[in-house]
């Protein structure tokens, strides 16, 4: 049984002239303890996906079952609960209340559940043990570092020992100690059954996961499962092989991102330039 | 619920984080609350201690003025011009039984003492009116040689202090239209309120009414006259009779007032309740101002705090649950603030008794009306910030940076 299923969902953006396509007849299963990778260029879709796999927003067309039970209309009464118990979101800037404590922080989903405070402080100081943040309990966000702070950040979603963990970037803002520290605790999380969906720009933070969904201005254009361990291979073509630029380019003013685009035009257009151009230019890998 | 409790503690957070805008926010309220406690003590104190006053001097005695003397336009007891009682009235009067008359007639001229002047007013009365204003003396006898000698005076106490200065002044001389009068006594000070009645006596010089009648001086109008009833039960039946009498003498016409002991009491604290109404008012909006106050505060607290509300929602927090938020620390605000309020309005109120006359009281309902009214601001002015916060999508909410 599918734990996330959602048939051609659309999520349209402003009225008249100005409306936005975003999501475009979107079509996804993912089961239950599946760690997906979603990747696309900015702009593609991608956090809209998740906003509404999580609950946060509604789609404009199409259906969204959610444990076999369709979420897509609930009301937001209905939509807070579900998300409160089903649903741990990480968001690429933390988003820690800047005025409670790394506990109280931690504990809060516990508040919105009714759980009584001795109990929501205990249930937290434990999970932040489980992240690493034992000795941080007392200290406010501003106190840690980028990385520290994801890590409470963590905790907090795992709180209400939800079964889907959904993280936005989740190492958009961390140096390579912190991402890996980041993405090794959610590897931890995912070995204890839970379903992980996060967004990333770096291809290197495939290894973690088991599938790569590829999107582009607002449809999946590639779904690729992976072996933990190893860089997706439609990533490693991508963001390794085919970011060259030439002079034709430049002066044509084609820009990186276009050529990057997984798509075969572009990529056949590129080999020619390629096997017409003999210098070769600097490789751009993408660092994290 | 074990969430109001972390709400109240975020609310606290957030007070404190925000020390002074939240003061700011508060001013409104404290003021209105401090002024509601305070004004109400003091004209509660004030009347408690116009109705001690009455029971105290006149708890058996009825006062009949003459009706223009009883009332102003602001239901204060003023002398009158011309008054409509006359001494055919106090002699109709004392024909009923079982009562004590003494008449008051307010003389013109200006006594003369040895030293100066006296700026009170000369009152001619008879020689029961200490026993009818149930008063002592502090030195001296009242008019008790008056068979022999009706020229004998009685000072209050402030106009013996004015006329002979530290002296003891009983067998001093005292001029009044070039009829020497002697000092007889001195009487012990009433305790005077604004407005009171009594507060006239403390300066006022009391004559023997014989005298004016050897003077010639016929014709003196009659402020008031002080009927004592011997029997309390009887006060109903007396001032039934009076009343009968009065308007006979009168040919009928209702030119006089008679006013039972606790009619008098009213008639002194009429300015008292008309003064309290009208600063209860301002109080009363310094508390709706405040609430407005509150009110702005959370829309702006609202705006600023979109993002939070986004991550809030975003972790399971349902629209009850951010509007209850907001509600409890805009209560919180005013409740703190309704606090203030009364601990500043009872450190006035205690400045006020150790410094003046006044002694405030403090009424517990008064107090606990002002905290269920500054709750009550938080509740409603809360609710507009609130809903505007609950109703936000977590997902437009979270966008807001």
């Amino acid at each position: 049984m599918a734990l996330i299923r959602l048939e051609d969902v659309s999520k349209l953006y402003g009225f008249g002239d100005a409306t936005t396509l975003a999501l475009d007849e979107v079509n996804l299963i993912i089961e239950k303890g599946e760690f997906v990778a979603v990747m696309g260029p900015s702009g593609s879709g991608k956090s809209t996906l998740l906003n509404i796999m999580g609950l946060l927003d509604k789609p404009t067309h199409g259906s969204y079952k959610l444990s076999n039970r369709h979420v897509d209309r609930l009301s937001i009464s209905q939509a807070a609960r579900l998300r409160r118990d089903t649903i741990g979101f990480i968001f690429q800037s933390y988003n820690l209340l800047p005025r409670l404590t790394v506990l109280e922080n931690v504990a809060l989903p516990l508040t919105y559940k009714g759980v009584s405070q001795t109990k929501r402080l205990k249930q937290a100081s434990a999970m932040l043990e489980r992240v690493g943040m034992q000795n941080r309990e007392y200290f406010y966000p501003y106190q840690l570092s980028g990385g520290q702070i994801q890590c409470a950040a963590i905790a907090r979603a795992l709180v209400n020992d939800p079964s889907i963990i959904i993280a936005d970037e989740p190492t958009g803002n961390l140096d390579s100690v912190g991402s890996r520290l980041v993405m090794e605790l959610l590897t931890e999380i995912h070995k204890s059954g839970n379903t992980i969906i996060f967004v990333t720009h770096n291809p290197e933070l495939t290894r973690y996961a088991t599938r790569v969904v590829y999107m582009y201005d607002g449809t999946i254009i590639q779904d690729e499962k992976t072996n933990i361990g190893e860089v997706a291979k439609t990533a490693k073509e991508r963001h390794y092989k085919i970011a060259k630029k030439t002079v034709d380019d430049d002066l044509a003013g084609v820009t990186l991102l276009m050529k990057a685009l997984p798509d075969k035009d572009v990529r056949t257009a590129n080999r020619i330039s390629r096997s017409k151009e003999k210098k070769k230019v600097k490789t751009n890998r993408r660092k994290s | 619920m074990s969430w109001h409790s972390g709400h109240i503690h975020t609310a606290l957070v957030t007070i404190r984080a925000n020390r002074g805008r939240s003061l700011i926010t508060m001013f409104g309220i404290i003021v209105g609350v401090a002024g509601l406690i305070v004004v109400v003590g003091i004209s509660q104190g004030v009347k408690n201690e116009i109705t001690n006053q009455v029971n105290a001097y006149s708890n058996n005695v009825i006062s009949v003025t003459s009706k223009a003397a009883t009332l102003n336009s602001f239901g204060v007891s003023s002398v009158p011009a011309v008054s409509t009682l006359t001494n055919q009235d106090v002699r109709a009067i004392s024909k009923i039984k079982g009562i004590v008359v003494v008449p008051l007639s307010i003389m013109s001229g200006v006594a003369t003492g040895e030293q100066s002047d006296s700026n009170g007013i000369v009152i001619a009365t008879s020689g029961q009116l200490l026993k009818v204003l149930n008063q002592t003396l502090v030195y001296g006898s009242f008019f008790s040689g008056s068979d022999t000698n009706p020229f004998t005076a009685v000072l209050g106490s402030t106009a013996a202090h004015n006329l002979y200065k530290k002296n003891i002044p009983l067998g001093f001389g005292l001029n009044w239209r070039g009829q020497q009068f002697i000092v007889d006594g001195v009487m012990n000070s009433f305790q005077v309120t604004p407005f009171s009645s009594n507060s006239i006596y403390n300066n006022a010089i009391f004559i023997n009414q014989n005298a004016i009648k050897q003077m010639n001086l016929g014709g003196s109008s009659i402020y008031k006259i002080l009927v004592r009833v011997n029997k309390g039960s009887q006060l109903t039946k007396v001032d039934r009779e009076i009343n009968t009498i009065l308007l006979k003498t009168h040919d009928g016409d209702n030119n006089f007032s008679v006013l039972m002991p606790s009619q008098e009491a009213q008639s002194n604290t009429s300015v008292f309740n008309l003064l309290t109404e009208l600063t209860i008012s301002i109080a009363v909006i310094a508390l709706f101002v405040g609430g407005v106050g509150i009110m702005n505060v959370m829309l702006v607290s609202v705006a600023e705090r979109m993002h939070e509300i986004g991550i809030r929602k975003a972790i399971g927090a349902s629209n009850r649950q951010i509007m209850s938020q907001f509600m409890i620390e805009a209560t919180t605000v005013s409740v703190v603030g309704g606090l203030i309020g009364i601990i500043i309005a009872l450190i006035i109120e205690l400045g006020l008794r150790l410094t003046t006359n006044l002694v405030p009281t403090i009424s517990w309902e008064i107090i606990v009306l002002s905290a269920v009214i500054s709750s009550l601001i938080g509740i409603i002015f809360g609710s507009i910030p609130a809903l505007r916060a609950a109703s936000k999508q977590p997902i437009d909410a979270l966008r807001n940076d």
